[in-house]
């Protein structure tokens, strides 16, 4: 069981200058390992999401390859890589992903729903919410909650499918304290429960519930 | 409960007002289409019927007639009129070149007072020389049904109670049947022979309700119908009757059947005008609303793409919203127009001035079909672009691009 990153390399277009391109992320190589929480922090722009997006299967890289048990992901069309992802990645993305036509509950059992026609998984999905203390708001629509708790209703759709890897792409912006520190734990507790996670944070506080602290400058591990 | 099934249907409840107007795009669409299809054939049955029921090419009318009878409308109009002539004209006609059949009739007017039922034309044929009603009768009852002493048939309009009692001028007239709509004035006539109709105007002189002094009803007939001999010209035929006997009037029946036909045809144009004109906006809109509405949600789908769904699932909530809506707008659109065609035919054929048999419900079904699958094909349309639009998302930049 693996998720490996080897030399994954990624230029984006520079605006503007044409046929010139800009290096976001340098040929780097990176595990993920069960039980553990590998932090990476850096400043802005540093090359953080473009490394978990490329580990999350939604972003190719311009060179390298992502391993997941061996296969590469960007060889596997997307019917496969779609189930693959679906099954074994529970990516938390950066910003609001919340479809507004559900309620929080539904948009949390959303993963649940797509590939199998068993009743969704309503008791999990309540823990979870539960766990990151949005139970009140199950019923609601994302329209009516704050940026705060759309994040917490990210991170606990994200651990509905109690997949090998979670990878979190700044979890707790946002979140007061208190919030922080329930999302920290419940990443800490998926974890000992035996998943991989990959947390991309600014947050210091995130720092003691880390294995392995990265830091990130300019595309390149520091 | 979630599943991927409703989801589409559930995305929907967000975007309220893009999904009413695609509805009423859908809506207008089926119900043009729909409504179309049914009033041109509304209006081609109606031709076709009154075109068989007529029957004659020359019908002849006393002169003195003009107040009570219009040829120009009196396959539209509803008022009932009579008015007669000698019986001796007949013969007159019988005698003229190029005359093969003559056949009389005669007309009365029941009275809206407590000696009748209710305000209706009586139209009576001689079973002897009879070649209009007598075919329709035949093939309405399959040659079954025979006209006995005070027995009647009603057209369409008419109102029978269960007791199949039609009172006229004091008389019960058994009801024996009903023939079924031509969309004319036909339909609001009570026919039968000469025999009860000489004691319904018999009754109506005792009743005092006839417009008429007494007469002797062996001597009089209202209209004569008259088919020409093969190679004969109606309109030449019709001119020597009136120049050879005197007092009548003559009306070619193709000349009141031509006029109907030429402004069917003209208002059928107008349907077809209308129905690509509504087909081409009301397409056009749902591209062009789903399209927005798809574009707006980007960060939905990217969403979606996140959490493992495949371009098939897109696909697939993407097809699914569009037919829904386009699905449940083609049945309103459909059903609401059923109710104003049929509920308003009488309108119809007022406002056309032609006449329109409302459709049965055998034959809803085709144009029904019809006006679904036009709005199933917009949906299409619309599919078409936005099933692309989802598939080529860049997740990561979206994802990126909401913060
Ligand atoms: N889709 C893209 N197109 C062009 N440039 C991009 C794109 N995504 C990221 N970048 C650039 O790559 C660099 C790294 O971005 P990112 O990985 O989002 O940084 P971080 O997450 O560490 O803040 C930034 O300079 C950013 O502008
Ligand atoms: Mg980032």
């Amino acid at each position: 069981m693996s998720l490996n990153a080897k030399s994954v390399q990624k230029d984006f277009p520079r605006a503007g200058k044409n046929s010139n391109v800009f290096t976001a992320v340098h040929p780097i190589d990176f595990n993920l390992q069960p039980g553990k929480i590998i932090e990476i922090t850096g400043r802005s722009g540093s090359g953080k999401s473009t490394l978990l997006n490329m580990l999350s299967g939604i972003l190719k890289p311009t060179s390298g390859q992502v391993l997941l048990d061996g296969t590469d992901l960007y060889t596997l069309d997307d019917n496969e890589l779609s189930r693959l992802r679906n099954k074994n990645i529970g990516l938390i993305p950066q910003g609001h992903t919340a479809l507004l036509g559900l309620s929080i509950l539904e948009n949390v059992m959303l993963p649940a729903i797509l590939y199998s026609s068993s009743p969704a998984p309503r008791d999990r999905a309540m823990e979870l919410l539960t766990q990151v203390r949005l139970e009140e708001m199950a019923n609601e629509k994302p329209n009516e909650l704050s940026g705060g708790e759309l994040r917490r209703m990210a991170v606990a759709r994200a651990l509905l499918m109690s997949s090998q890897y979670i990878l979190a792409d700044e979890p707790t912006a946002g979140l007061d304290e208190e919030n922080i520190l329930s999302v920290m734990n419940l990443l800490r507790k998926t974890a000992d429960n035996g998943s991989a996670v990959l947390l991309v944070t600014h947050e210091q506080e995130a720092a003691r519930f880390a294995d392995e602290i990265l830091t990130m400058d300019g595309g390149r591990f520091i | 409960m979630l599943t991927l099934k409703n989801l589409p249907v559930k995305n929907l409840n967000s975007y309220p007002g893009r999904t009413i107007a695609m509805l009423i795009f859908a809506g207008l669409m089926s119900a043009a289409v729909f409504g179309g299809m049914l009033i041109i054939r509304g209006l081609r049955q109606g031709l076709e019927s009154v075109q068989s029921r007529l029957g004659a090419d020359i019908l002849v009318t006393p002169e003195d007639a003009d107040n009570d009878f219009d040829a120009q409308t009196f396959l539209i109009q509803a008022e009932p009129g009579y008015f007669y002539m000698d019986a001796s004209k007949l013969d007159q006609i019988r005698a003229v070149e190029g005359v093969e059949t003559a056949s009389p009739q005669m007309f009365l007017a029941s009275a809206t007072s407590s000696c009748c039922s209710a305000k209706l034309q009586i139209i009576a044929f001689d079973p002897d020389t009879d070649f209009t009603i007598q075919p329709w009768i035949r093939e309405t009852f399959h040659g079954a049904q025979k006209l006995g002493k005070m027995d009647v048939i009603v057209g369409a309009n008419v109102t029978v109670y269960d007791d199949h009692i039609l009172r006229l001028y004091n008389n019960d007239c058994r009801v024996i049947g009903q023939f079924a709509p031509t969309g004319y004035s036909l339909d609001n006539a009570v026919y039968t022979d000469f025999e009860t109709i000489k004691v319904l105007i018999t009754s109506s002189f005792d009743t005092k309700l006839n417009k008429y002094q007494p007469f002797n009803t062996e001597d009089v007939i209202s209209s004569v119908l008259v088919r020409v001999k093969n190679g004969y010209d109606a309109g030449d035929v019709a001119n020597k009757i009136k120049n050879s006997v005197s007092g009548l009037n003559t009306t070619a029946t193709k000349s009141m059947v031509s006029k109907i036909a030429d402004s069917l045809s003209s208002i059928s144009t107008s349907v077809h005008v209308f129905t690509i004109v509504i087909l081409f906006v009301g397409a056009l809109m749902t591209i062009l609303i789903f399209l927005m509405m798809i574009n707006e949600r980007t960060r939905e789908f990217a969403s979606l793409r996140a959490m493992g769904a495949s371009r098939n699932i897109l696909s697939y909530i993407v097809i699914g919203e569009a037919v829904f809506i386009n699905l449940l707008g083609g049945l309103i659109g459909i059903i609401a127009s059923a109710v104003v065609i049929i509920g308003f035919s009488g309108v119809i054929r007022e406002k056309l001035g032609i006449g329109f048999t409302p459709p049965s419900p055998r034959h809803i079904i085709i144009p029904a079909f019809f006006g679904i699958v036009v709005a199933l094909l917009a949906a299409v349309a619309a599919c078409l672009a936005a099933v692309k639009r989802v598939n080529r998302l860049d997740v990561s930049l979206v994802l990126k691009e909401g913060e």
